[in-house]
């Protein structure tokens, strides 16, 4: 692995380190003295807290796992995976809780996020959840980029991160309040507008299995109940305030060069339309399409009926767009709604997953509902998705009279959303029949072994807010995906363009087909965007300002060129994809340590068995032997055997043994 | 020429802020810029750029024995001088302030507005 000493003279390197770069500056001596606490961006911490102990330690991060894993979700699963037990109790003292922001968060780069890392209390595997907004920057900005806490308090309580220097503080005045007021009443206490909060709500202190971890109005590392783990350890908030320099390797060419590509970037159509209609914009095409998830995927369509819920039908409440830190291409509506049932509701969203999940996969069609919905969703601090996933499975149960009213003390029906507004509550403070969806697939004990079915999941974590019987690859991506169900983690949204396929063959260096339906050569592509995605995960990239959903957008090459510039740090394209893989089979060991190998790799029942009924996908549903053969070329190419076992010379190619 | 301020419009991104410490100090501290966004992120999401808004007297330099269009031109201010803007626009951490010389004629923070929240007029 090549440094800066080994490029001496490559033209895009300004060799001289940051602190001696000399400025012509009018004032040069008062220049001087701004910069006191500059830290280069490979020299941000970790910090280990326990509260069994109440100790901290601060802790450098070797420049050799940078190299490795970079930063972000990477370095979390390191962090993860020294601890990862097939017996390790999600809610137990030893299960870590992690925090990690990327490479390049709180840089130039294309976009600034963070990971939240720890065993999962809802599918009892890995654990992880990206989450955007400015929390991420803002512990760079405080000279650490990982927090790895253990333990559980005695009392609840909060951390405080001031630009590395971090205090445990009492929490009991913040008990029982909602996210935003619990972010609010941090920030008076500590006189300090600026400061930025991750917290749990109600849904996270009585550890609902799918809670959340918030920051702002919106921003959310909601899946896999990490807030429920934060909870477990009467841990209620993180707060953090940083106001150190962040020095550069070259910050003249730095500067050119991410302007250039930002340009770029903001040139391609797909940023120009999420920056006008945000994610709500994909709804349309899994509609149109039939991808969608309606009354818990018995079917995929709305129709036309889906015009209620199209990104147009946002606009009337949306009163501008925001920008998670350092982004620019600003995709998250900021809404108001002035009349109507839910009259004086403010917030930001709601996202393509919220209106699906608690929209169309509820049978629900009434946007306010939902906004408001969401809202709540947010204000407790539950996972959008996993709420209306569990309330879907149920509703079905209760159609199909597997439930009946007895136990779910109120009606279930399609459609109903003030019924849907109750369960919110009634799940949040565990009351009830929310006490039994509350405890997410465990609730199937209590419906009996006839329900499992109809709870659509993977690896024990739902299904969200889409159908994949249409898009082969997003099944592949799905099944494989290393957090159970999930479609962030590898789900080539290329494939909904139908490029040609000399294009597809030039980005994924091998044969793939275009047709959205077809199974050929999307083993490759879901394996291709599986490692860009870790790798993006790793620096605190946003997959939306890259080769995600345009082919025009950043790709490994401009990630080499802005680690270069910013960090001194050379790791060419193949290097980066090397990581990815790295980081994948990772993951994966963790898995195969939980006994999960080739037949946890799979889909749903009802994929398999019950072709779409009605709908622009009617009569699509997964072969069985198809499925089979993308499964095989997927483990090929990631060097895992054909249970899905990653292979002994793989793990030692990847420095992983 | 100015820079004009269009609060609506901005998305909160601190873009501005970043490029801004950057082309002066070749760091990236959102701190350390002569424009800095004021968020309202808890309640009703409105975000509003601050900066200097290159009035025609300049009473922050009320007092002062110093020629006016060099100190126009100068990205670091003291704190007091920042203390006498009416419009409390200049943005100060200890001692020091940090003043939009609008970067030689190129200001940094416009090109990568992409909202266009701010914008260059003469």
């Amino acid at each position: 692995m090549a440094t800066v000493a080994d490029y001496k003279d490559h033209p895009l390197l300004d060799q001289k380190p940051s602190s001696l770069i000399t400025l012509h500056h009018p004032r040069l001596s008062k220049r001087d003295s701004v910069i006191m606490d500059a830290v280069m961006v490979l020299e941000r911490k970790v910090a280990l807290i326990n509260f069994t102990d109440d100790s901290i330690e601060i802790k450098p991060i070797p420049l050799e796992l940078r190299k490795k894993f970079l930063g972000g979700r990477g370095i979390n699963m390191v962090l993860l995976s020294d601890a990862y037990t097939p017996g390790l109790d999600p809610f137990s003292a030893d299960n870590p809780l992690i925090f990690g922001a990327g490479l390049l968060s709180g840089t130039l780069g294309f976009g600034s996020r963070m990971n939240i890392t720890s065993k999962s209390p809802e599918s009892g595997h890995l654990g992880d959840a990206n989450v955007g907004g400015d929390f991420g920057a803002e512990l760079v900005k405080s000279g650490l980029s990982h927090l790895v806490i253990k333990g559980k308090s005695k009392n609840p309580v909060y951390l405080l991160i001031h630009n590395g220097k971090i205090e445990i503080r009492d929490a009991q005045k913040l008990t029982g309040l909602d996210t935003v007021e619990t972010q609010k009443r941090i920030r008076q206490e500590q006189g300090d507008e600026r400061l930025q909060v991750a917290c749990i709500g109600l849904a996270g202190e009585n550890q609902v299995r799918f809670a959340a971890i918030r920051t702002g109005l919106k921003n959310s590392a909601a899946r896999t109940g990490l807030g429920a783990v934060m909870g477990s350890k009467n841990l209620k908030a993180v707060a953090v305030r940083g106001t150190l320099d962040i020095s550069l390797s070259d910050p003249i060419h730095y500067q050119k060069y991410y302007l250039r590509q930002m340009k770029k970037l903001m040139g391609t159509k797909w940023v120009q339309a999420l920056g006008r209609y945000g994610t709500p914009l994909l709804f349309q095409y899994a509609n149109a399409m039939g991808f969608l998830s309606v009354r818990n995927n018995q079917w995929t369509t709305v129709g036309d009926q889906g015009y209620a819920l199209e990104a147009e039908a946002l606009e009337p409440f949306s009163t501008g767009m925001l920008s998670c830190f350092g982004c620019p291409a600003h995709c998250r509506h900021r809404f108001f709604m002035e009349e109507g049932k839910y009259q004086g509701t403010r917030g930001e969203g709601p996202e393509y997953a919220s209106v699906g999940s608690l929209g169309t996969k509820l049978g629900n069609l009434d946007l306010q509902n939902i906004i408001y919905a969401t809202e709540l969703c947010n204000r407790y601090g539950l996972d959008t998705i996993s709420t209306g996933s569990y309330i879907a499975w149920a509703v079905e149960l209760y159609q199909r009279g597997i439930i009946d009213q007895e136990m779910t003390e109120i009606p279930l029906n399609w459609g109903d959303g003030e019924g849907i507004l109750e369960l919110l509550h009634r799940i949040a403070q565990r009351k009830g029949f929310g006490n039994i969806l509350a405890e997410g697939p465990l609730a199937g004990k209590v419906f009996g072994e006839v329900s499992r079915d109809y709870l659509l999941n993977i690896k024990n974590f739902p299904i969200e807010m889409t159908d994949e019987r249409l898009p082969k690859s997003f099944a592949l991506g799905m099944a494989t995906s290393s957090r159970g169900a999930c479609h962030m983690r590898s789900r080539p949204s290329l494939d909904v363009l139908g490029l040609p396929e000399q294009v597809l063959k030039k980005i994924y260096g091998g044969p793939v087909s275009n047709r959205f339906s077809s199974y050929d050569g999307k083993g490759r592509m879901v394996w291709w965007h599986e490692l860009f995605n870790a790798v993006c995960d790793s620096l605190g990239f946003c997959r939306f300002l890259t080769v995600f959903s345009s082919p025009h957008a950043p790709q490994y090459k401009q990630f080499s060129k802005l680690i270069a510039l910013s960090t001194g740090l050379f790791l060419n394209p193949k290097e980066l994809k090397t990581i990815g893989e790295r980081i994948s089979t990772l993951e994966r060991m963790m898995l195969v340590k939980d006994g999960i190998t080739r037949k946890e790799d799979t889909l749903p029942k009802r994929y398999f068995d019950e072709p779409i009924a009605e709908g622009p996908a009617q009569g699509e549903v997964i072969l069985r032997d198809a499925f089979d053969r993308m499964l095989d070329e997927y483990y090929r190419l990631h060097g895992w055997d054909e249970n899905g076992i990653p292979k002994e010379k793989s793990l030692e190619r990847l420095d992983l043994v | 020429m100015k820079i004009k301020i269009d609060p609506l419009k901005c998305s909160g991104c601190h873009l501005c802020e970043m490029v801004c410490s950057l082309f002066h100090l070749h760091l990236i501290n959102t701190e350390k810029s002569a424009i800095r966004i004021k968020k309202d992120d808890l309640d009703t999401s409105m975000n509003a750029p601050v900066l200097c808004r290159h009035c025609k007297e300049m009473k922050c330099l009320d007092g002062e024995e110093t020629n006016r269009n060099e100190e126009k031109n100068r990205f670091l201010w003291d704190r007091t001088q920042a203390e006498r803007c009416p419009f409390k626009r200049l943005s100060v951490l200890g001692e020091i302030a940090y003043h939009c010389d609008l970067c030689s004629g190129d200001p940094q923070c416009v090109q990568v507005c992409t909202p266009k929240a701010i914008s260059l007029t003469r």
